[in-house]
């Protein structure tokens, strides 16, 4: 070859290499590959990382910064949770920022008047009507209900203050109200809180099973990844288990439909199939499980006071035979209305030892005064086949909340829980008030009062002094009328904290502005255990302050600098590292600030830089032992998952003559929560302004309803006027009827019944019966 | 061996093997059964009535999810067999009167295919037609089979009044044997407003649903595909659940309003 030839030859070898670095963008044409993506048409955008601040899936969205504004989102490719995704609330949740309505400076209540005034002076009031009630009423006449929507910082100073300054356990979020029976559900199976799985189980699950959850609209990106699994693998089956015909339902493959408070019901029916057809893991069973029974007949937690304390009792597998006898699939047809043969299908499902099963539910499992029973006989069923704690074997619970998956009840932040451990055990009050630097006697042993209580208590007057933060109860407490009476009525002093205003600003007799979102700095936790963190990348308007911030101004206005004395600077650093404290142990270990930083979230425990995305599988978590065999369940003391021996029994209330219909309520795609943030988003308010409900089409032919009338629904506790819709957006079948519940224009709550699940205290808010009046007063046959 | 040995050991095995093959059908149809789709519910006497589906699916909701097949057979990103004719948001609206008018149809129709109505041989899938060198636009909603009831071809009284001829039209297709040229407009029609999306930062929202769904139900047979128009083709079409994060573009214009203080604290009726 001549030197010539072989320079080009060497030459064109270069040039083969960097083409196959390059892609095909049309015939003939090669680009490199960093070249594809266009440069930024507007050069002055910025873009920041954050997790979205709406629902519980925790999306990784990027914020486009334009002069200090939010101005776009765009979905993160990089995160692991939505993979680029987001939903149309996310698109346009920066939106919630900018509202014409946003609370920017204090009030205080003056002659029955919210008044502006300078926010140290509000702040001023709070801690002196806040000390001066406990000096003059008790430690216990304070009490405080923070969110599911906090960050871990909020939390976790708000039970610092109250429980560790003040001496008193009357702390409470909404993940009472959203995820309690999930908690529970977990700790009395398998001993521990916090998802078994992640949602990495989506992409590798053979089958869904989604119990009574509108996955659609609930979790819109989870949806559409277990979509996208279908796609990819079209032997996939997704099969939908609710009360009614929903978005989710026409994606999925099957629907099988059961009337409301059945799920129980139908778990125990396939484990009876799956003992019966001997589908049952009996050596998985021998080694990794042990039978209970507990407390039954236990009430509907009307007017009680506190959490019911189960008793666990010891059983054996052929007790729970006997057990399993009373839910064959013929009988518990007789009480859900779902075929016995659906049953036997959806147990041989389960039962096919090839086949991954997930099993995804979420708030209308948890609302229920059987909410943690069912979640223990979900899990039973996985239990029982031996699919559980590995990748796409996953019965997984889903929260609605970005912080009420992991978060929340992990930073002490609930009436009977600490930052780690609970307020009844001895050793875990030692660990936190060595933390806090504060005598151990001053943390009470006594759980406070949890949500239903804590209401009713100031009902009562026991309580006297409420902060209100970051939530609604005035919207989204169940026999409504009751606690907002409540609320206005008696000597009492309420504070909420908020950034719009709401029914419970209403009732405030001191409104704080609240900063949202990506105006502070914070760390959120999703339902699969992901740590996200954000910074403040926007200012607050006028006055308004993060809720880090308001507990802190407070708590130093009340003498407790010594155990609030965080930095303006680096306070969210300061607290997360005093809070890794109480987490040192790989069982729930977790990440620094500089690892949330540098990552796209990460999931907790976290041990040797590594997340743990199965638990109690010695391959995939630190903290279980091979010694155990294939499963650690070390969140019991005998490292087994204990299957509860729950027994179906009865809803504390059902239709009957007077109040025919089951309604039951629940969220939608285009708003969240109570609106106060997505109805100031006007695509989103366009796209779905008021609330309604969906009546059965035979049911509207039968009582003579119109599509758009507008018609009263009555309860035993009130009654609302709501436009009717018939085929609108789902198909409840007959007997049934669905309102949604953000829209404080229409407040469904006003309906329901503050039953409650008695061990979770988890009300049962998404169902009561119902009869429909049309509007000339004439109600239905 | 000896032979009848071998006739024994012959059958056995026969046996055996007839044995087997059953064993593997009846396993095969038990897992075949027990994977597949559900049985129909059962008549025992109920003390609760089984819960039944209603008989229709609501339209909007289900078609989002259904892909006429063959929409997506001709990947959108594949050279194009020939440039002519590609749909436009001109060319849409030149054969709508107004937005949301069922569109006439812009082609010749031979007299066996008007009177039997076979427009589904093309519209149903899709795909090239030699026949008017152009992608053939597919419907959203194939199960209606009337389709000269609402779409009106060369012979209507519909008249459009026509601004500017198409360069694109072929003669023929007026002018065809038979064919007269069409009536000078007699009406006097407003330029219509056809629904924009609005324009956002750097077009990075999902831009909202500007139109009806009534009989537009499935998205993808309109945006995506070869003969999709091209200004709105989507990028994914590969995504099932369009209306997770395209909005439909609400009719009530009213910012939203709260209540009045005193409304939130009446007990009773909201007014």
């Amino acid at each position: 070859m001549s030197p010539f030839d072989r320079r080009a030859f060497l030459k064109k070898l270069g040039a083969i290499s960097a083409a196959t670095a390059a892609t095909s963008v049309a015939e003939g044409m090669m680009v490199p590959a960093g070249a594809l993506q266009p440069p930024d048409r507007q050069p002055a955008v910025t873009w920041k990382k954050a997790p979205c601040r709406l629902c519980g899936v925790g999306c990784g969205l990027l914020i486009g910064l334009e002069n200090g504004r939010a101005v776009a989102v765009k979905g993160d490719p990089d995160s692991p949770v939505s993979k680029g995704l987001a939903c149309a609330k996310g698109y346009y949740s920066v939106q919630a920022l900018y509202g014409a309505d946003r609370i920017k400076r204090a009030m205080v209540r003056q002659g029955g008047k919210l008044t502006e005034v300078p926010l140290s002076k509000a702040l001023d009031l709070v801690a002196a009507r806040l000390q001066e009630t406990g000096q003059k009423h008790g430690k216990d006449s304070v009490a405080i209900y923070g969110s599911a929507q906090w960050t871990v910082p909020d939390a976790y100073l708000a039970a610092k203050l109250f429980k560790g300054a003040l001496g008193t356990n009357n702390v409470e979020t909404s993940s009472r109200l959203y995820a309690a029976s999930a908690m529970a559900g977990l700790q009395s199976s398998f001993g521990l809180d916090g998802a078994i799985g992640c949602y990495d189980d989506i992409d590798q699950a053979d089958v869904f099973v989604l119990w009574d959850i509108n996955l659609a609209e609930t979790d819109p990106v989870l949806f559409s990844r277990m979509l996208e699994r279908r796609r990819v693998d079209p032997a996939v089956r997704i099969i939908d288990l609710a009360p009614r015909l929903s978005r989710t339902s026409y994606a999925a493959d099957h629907s099988l439909l059961h009337v409301p408070h059945a799920a129980l019901a139908i778990a125990n029916a396939i484990c009876n199939e799956i003992v019966t057809r001997k589908w049952a893991h009996r050596s998985f069973i021998a080694d990794h499980i042990a039978f209970k029974r507990g407390k039954t007949g236990i009430g509907t937690g009307v007017d009680a006071d506190g959490l019911l304390v189960d008793e666990p009792t010891a059983a054996t597998w052929d007790d729970y035979v006997r057990f399993l006898a009373a839910s064959d699939p013929d009988q518990v047809q007789q009480i859900s209305g779902l075929a016995a043969a659906s049953i036997r299908w959806l147990a041989s499902l389960y039962g096919d030892p090839l086949r991954k099963v997930m099993s995804i539910w979420g708030r209308n499992v948890n609302q229920d005064v059987r909410g943690t029973w069912t979640n223990n006989a979900i899990y039973n069923i996985h239990l029982l086949v031996g699919k559980v704690a590995s990748p796409g074997n996953s019965p997984f619970c889903t929260t609605g909340q970005p912080s009420g998956g992991c978060a929340v009840h992990d930073a002490g932040s609930l009436t009977d829980t600490l930052a780690s451990g609970t307020v009844q055990n001895q050793g875990d009050r030692q660990h936190a008030a060595d933390v806090w630097g504060i005598p151990a006697e001053k943390i009470d042993p006594r759980p406070g009062a949890p949500l239903l209580s804590m209401f009713r208590r100031l009902e009562r007057g026991d309580i006297r002094f409420l902060w209100i933060l970051a939530t609604d109860p005035m919207l989204s407490l169940p026999n409504l009328d009751r606690y907002r009476r409540a609320a206005t009525k008696g000597d009492h002093f309420i504070v909420v904290s908020e950034a719009y205003p709401t029914p419970a600003t209403e009732v405030a007799d001191v409104v704080l502005p609240a900063a949202i979102w990506l105006e502070r700095e914070g760390i959120y936790g999703n339902a699969e255990r992901r740590l996200q963190h954000f910074d403040a990348i926007v200012a607050p308007p006028g006055d308004a302050l993060g809720d880090t911030w308001q507990l802190i101004e407070v708590a130093r206005r009340l003498g407790f600098e010594k155990l609030f004395p965080y930095e303006s600077k680096a306070a969210v650093e300061q607290i997360w590292e005093e809070y890794g404290r109480f987490h040192a142990d790989p069982r729930s270990q977790l990440p620094t600030i500089a690892d949330l930083r540098a990552q796209r979230g990460v999931m907790w425990p976290y041990v040797g830089a590594r997340e743990t995305r199965w638990r109690y599988n010695p391959r995939h978590d630190p903290a279980a032992e091979a010694t155990h065999g294939d499963y650690d369940f070390y969140g019991h003391p005998d490292h087994r998952a204990w299957i509860w021996l729950r027994p179906y029994e009865p809803a504390a209330e059902t239709p009957d003559e007077a109040y025919p219909f089951w309604l039951t309520t629940g969220a939608v795609l285009e708003q969240w929560g109570g609106g106060a943030m997505t109805q100031r988003i006007p695509t989103l308010h366009h796209a779905l302004p008021h609330a309604y409900v969906e009546i059965n089409d035979e049911d509207a032919a039968n009582l003579g309803i119109r599509n758009h009338e507008t018609v009263r629904l009555v309860s035993r506790r009130g009654s609302l006027e709501i436009e009717a819709r018939i085929n609108y957006r789902s198909q409840p079948p007959r007997g049934q009827l669905f309102a949604p519940c953000f829209d404080e224009n229409h407040p469904v709550q006003r309906l329901t019944l503050d039953a409650c699940c008695p061990i979770s205290g988890q009300p049962d808010a998404s169902k009561c019966a119902v009869r429909v009046e049309r509007l000339t007063g004439r109600s239905g046959p | 061996m000896t032979a009848s040995s071998r006739n024994l050991s012959g059958a056995l095995l026969g046996l055996f093997l007839i044995a087997s093959a059953v064993v593997a059908v009846i396993a095969l149809r038990v897992g075949v059964k027990r994977a597949l789709a559900p049985p129909p519910p059962g008549t025992a006497p109920l003390s609760i009535p089984l819960v039944t589906a209603p008989a229709e699916p609501i339209q909007a909701e289900e078609q989002v999810f259904r892909t006429a097949p063959g929409v997506l057979a001709i990947p959108p990103n594949e050279p194009r067999e020939r440039q002519a004719h590609p749909r436009t948001v001109k060319t849409y609206r030149f054969i709508r009167a107004f937005p949301g008018a069922p569109p006439r149809i812009p082609h010749a129709l031979r007299p066996d295919e008007f009177r039997t109505a076979a427009c589904r041989t093309c519209h149903q899938r899709g795909g090239y037609s030699l026949r008017f060198a152009a992608y053939v636009p597919v419907t959203p909603h194939p199960e209606r089979g009337i389709c000269l009831q609402c779409h009106l071809g060369e012979d209507s009284l519909m008249a459009v009044p026509v601004p500017a001829m198409d360069p694109n039209l072929r003669c023929p297709q007026c002018h065809g044997s038979g064919g007269v040229p069409r009536a000078a407009a007699t009406l006097t029609w407003p330029t219509s407003v056809w629904p924009t999306i609005p324009s956002t930062t750097e077009g990075e929202f999902p831009p909202p649903i500007p139109h009806s769904l009534q009989f537009r139900e499935n998205c993808l047979t309109c945006h995506s595909g070869p003969s999709a128009v091209a200004q709105i083709r989507t990028s994914h079409p590969e995504r099932a659940d369009c209306r997770t994060c395209h909005l439909t573009a609400g009719t009530d214009t009213l910012p939203f309003v709260r209540p009045t203080a005193s409304g939130v604290l009446q007990t009773g009726s909201v007014p």
